[in-house]
């Protein structure tokens, strides 16, 4: 377990190379070279935004000296300055994290909640009505483009029934409020914007857990806990159960990108203030040390929740936790 | 002697998808107290099916569709569910081919033999638990302390089998059910399990059935043979007779089957 | 044919013949802005509605069907032939090749490739060449892994050490067995990366960071519909079940292949 553990950190050392290599490559896309300044539309905010690149990542120096500089610099957190309105962009990322973070593990929390419930259940009666109607819903979901869908939801539960507000996350008249009742009206802003973004991954979660908990049923050990007396309610349960929900723990790992990108839609859609919007609002302004600093931080954050998931899933599965010490 | 178990005109079919496939077919099968009836056959014959009809263990997909599995006087083939789990582990135990499959990899042994334990006897965790590594005293593991918390993945297939055979018998059972148990082991860990089966079986008491497609196997440890072919029972007395005068070709194919064997 | 393979293609080919005549299809040029019919509702005239520029709905989405369908398949066929070359070089040559590609797919797997995707197109300039080659470079990881994954556990088969055997280049075992034999799985993934790339396209297209006006893809022609919620509910709709269809008949397609391989 340790060995594992200590292998899996070493791991990301590579890892976080890569990540700021090819970060740093995207830079090097910007615009700058003649050509391309020619061509451009604006050429005065192109060659203004030049100039500011220019100090910032001391373009005119070797391109590795560049990359250490700028390593050392993002090593502490120090992203530089926002074009938009020059505040060091690490403060503006950190003040819109929360939001973003709140949704997106409230939008874990119900996924889970539902989706391994209804896998669960088609998994036990496969092909029967339960299970083909979660199938159907499976597929449309799939299918359905998350914005559409949030337009959609808009229409209907915020302006046609008028039981949901469609945009923000509070109150214009929030400062006035109780506690209680900002608690209430943050989670009557966050109803829509938290479905919306469960959507893709109840989808997939339900899929994932029919399958895992139709295999774990097939499993020799199944029949041994039958033939040992005990209900199918107690071999579901105690057996089945447990080794196919084992593996939904990495999946948390994975899902982390797919929020990340949705947020940039969702939180566009809802005028949320999370990094997502923070990030279309740094891609429509041309803020290219925002932009970097959110693709950094976006990769980092998938590594980081891949990291975690791969060592939860070797501290509750014992086959990894106690690997071979005989 | 009386008959413990007797299996009259036993159908099984699966049902995959539109199609029903016959995997049992009118079995007719007796094992009296304390006896060792050896099933054999070849794979797909229908004997791993018959061992799982018994206490209605199927897979899903499978159904008894006819005949009856006379259990102590009781049907069981008609018997509900409340009344089967009674029966189940406490009376007739099953021990399987890939031990190292058929234990839970997520729990120890501990835990997967005190379960067995508590749920048909009347005891709190500590004493189960103790009795657990009495029971793995029993099937000669060396250290059963360390061993109650060791996980399936890190014990050989042989110790599995053991482990196995403890929580088989965990409580007592009338009728010990091995479906292939040495199949998967080898030559001499094989050697091993079956003598340890049979010393088991003569200090505490229990019936034999015993399945197999190895008839060397049948040859050490049998008092009667059945051999299944493609469903149904073809052949059936003492295991001598058996082997003097095969009646059925298939029962002369899994002897020479045995011969050939035995010659290398 | 399974139902569903059945009803993927018919989809899909219904939708390719629509983008493919969509010039003798589309009822009215669709960037014709016609100001005296602002907003207007489906009616004969027309099926669809107008935008709030007065263009006829149906025809930019007749027109939208080649934008994004083409956006889709090539895309795809960018990502599926870099994945192909990596996946079979790492699959094939072990070795060195292999932990570094690999290790090249774990650091592209770190990036939230719509991050990614939205950063490049800030930087680039959006354009439909543009977006399918970001889209491409992003998505070649998953086909890429399964290619090895398949060349891995094909290589241990007979075939292939019989032509070792014989002293066949690795080249030619490559083409011309491992290639044929890992395509089913490729087809499948392909498919799925479609349905992937005409959904990252609509949300592109829909933030107004995708195919620019006046050329209609079906996530731009949404672009309104937020402005115009509860107003002009045609702009939501049909261009959402357009996408919505298409992926469907993208899903089915790649499940019905899925059934058939087995």
């Amino acid at each position: 377990m340790v060995s594992y553990i200590t292998r899996r950190l070493l791991g990301i050392i590579p890892l976080l190379l890569g990540i700021t290599i090819i970060s740093f490559a995207i830079i090097h896309l910007a615009p700058g070279k003649p050509t391309t300044l020619e061509q451009s539309l604006n050429q005065k905010v192109s060659l203004e935004a030049r100039e500011r690149l220019d100090k910032l990542y001391g373009l005119d120096k070797p391109l590795h000296i560049q990359y250490i500089n700028w390593l050392n610099k993002i090593i502490r957190l120090d992203f530089g300055r926002s074009f938009g309105d020059n505040r060091p962009v690490f403060n503006k990322i950190a003040e819109r994290l929360p939001v973003t973070l709140a949704i997106n593990i409230l939008s874990l929390f119900f996924i889970f909640l539902v989706a391994i419930p209804i896998g669960i259940k088609s998994a036990l009666n496969p092909n029967r009505a339960f299970d083909k109607s979660a199938t159907i819903f499976v597929f449309l979901f799939f299918a359905a483009p998350t914005f559409w869908l949030a337009l959609l939801l808009m229409n209907l539960f915020g302006i046609k029934l008028g039981w949901l507000p469609i945009s923000g996350i509070k109150s214009l008249d929030f400062e006035y409020f109780t506690f209680s009742h900002k608690l209430l009206d943050l989670a009557h802003h966050l109803i829509l914007p938290v479905f919306v973004s469960c959507i893709g991954g109840l989808a997939g979660l339900s899929r994932y857990m029919r399958s895992s908990m139709m295999e774990a049923l097939n499993q020799p050990y199944i029949y041994s806990a039958r033939a040992k007396g005990l209900t199918e309610n107690q071999v579901i349960r105690k057996h089945a159960l447990r080794n196919a929900i084992l593996p939904i723990v990495t999946i948390v790992g994975l899902a982390i990108p797919g929020l990340l990108g949705g947020s940039v839609i969702f939180e566009s859609i809802f005028a949320l203030p999370g990094i997502g919007r923070l990030f279309y609002e740094a891609v429509m302004m041309r803020d290219y040390p925002l932009i970097m600093a959110e693709v950094v931080l976006g990769a980092v954050l998938t590594m980081l929740g891949n990291l975690i998931a791969d060592i939860s899933y070797a501290y509750v599965d014992p086959r990894i936790r106690y690997k071979n010490n005989s | 002697m009386r008959n413990l178990l007797e299996i009259k005109g036993l159908k099984v079919n699966f049902y995959l998808g539109r199609q029903v496939i016959s995997a049992v077919d009118g079995v007719n099968l007796d094992i009296a107290c304390d006896e060792v009836l050896v099933l054999a056959g070849e794979s797909g014959s229908g004997k791993s099916v018959t061992a799982l009809a018994i206490t209605n263990i199927l897979p899903r997909s499978a159904r008894i569709t006819g005949g009856e599995v006379i259990f102590e006087g009781n049907d069981l083939t008609g018997a509900l569910e409340p009344d089967l789990i009674k029966v189940r582990g406490k009376e007739i135990a099953y021990i399987f081919q890939e031990p190292s499959a058929y234990l839970n990899p997520v729990y120890t042994i501990g835990a997967q033999i005190c379960e067995a334990i508590m749920l048909h006897q009347n005891k709190t965790a500590k004493e189960a638990e103790e009795e657990a590594g009495a029971l793995l005293e029993q099937v000669k593991i060396k250290d059963p302390g360390k061993t109650l918390l060791d996980y399936p993945h890190q014990l050989s297939g042989g110790m599995n089998q053991r482990v196995f055979i403890a929580m088989a018998l965990a409580c007592r059972p009338k009728l010990l059910i091995a479906d292939e148990p040495t199949t998967s082991l080898d030559v001499t860990i094989e050697a091993e399990i079956l003598g340890l089966l049979m010393d088991l079986k003569k200090k505490i008491g229990f019936s034999l059935l015993f399945i197999t497609h190895n008839l060397s196997i049948a040859k050490r440890i049998a008092d009667r043979i059945c051999v299944m072919y493609q469903g149904k029972v073809v052949e059936e007395g003492a295991r001598d007779n058996i082997f003097a005068s095969p009646q059925h070709p298939h029962t002369r194919e899994l002897i020479s089957a045995y011969e050939k064997i035995g010659k290398i | 044919m399974s139902r569903k393979l059945f009803l993927g293609t018919l989809i899909i080919a219904v939708f390719s013949v629509i983008a493919i005549l969509a010039p003798l299809l589309s009822p009215y040029d669709p960037s014709q802005i016609d100001g005296a019919n602002l907003l207007m509702p489906p009616s004969a005239r027309h099926l669809l509605g107008t935008d709030s520029l007065g263009r006829d709905i149906l025809s930019r989405m007749i027109y939208g069907a080649r934008i994004s369908l083409s956006i889709g398949i090539i895309a795809v066929g960018i990502a599926t032939m870099i994945g192909l070359i990596f996946g079979s070089i790492a699959g094939f040559y072990g070795g060195l090749a292999d932990s570094l590609i690999m290790r090249f797919v774990d650091i592209m797997l770190c990036f939230p490739a719509f991050f990614l995707i939205l950063a490049v197109v800030a930087i680039l300039e959006p354009s439909i060449f543009n977006i399918m080659i970001i889209i491409g470079l992003t998505s070649w990881m998953g086909p890429a892994r399964l290619i090895r994954g398949e060349i891995l556990s094909l290589k241990e088969r007979e075939f292939i050490q019989a032509e070792r055997a014989i002293g066949a280049s690795n080249f030619r075992i490559i083409n011309r067995h491992l290639i044929p034999n890992a395509i089913g799985p490729v087809l499948v993934n392909a498919t799925l990366g479609i349905a992937g790339a005409i959904l990252i396209e609509s949300g592109l297209s829909f933030l107004g960071l995708g195919v620019q006006p006046p050329v209609s893809s079906w996530g731009n022609i949404l672009i309104e519909a937020k402005s115009t919620l509860g107003i002009a509910w045609w702009i939501t709709i049909f261009p959402g079940l357009a996408i919505l269809i298409t992926i469907l008949g993208f899903n089915f397609i790649a499940e019905g292949l899925k059934e058939k391989i087995g």
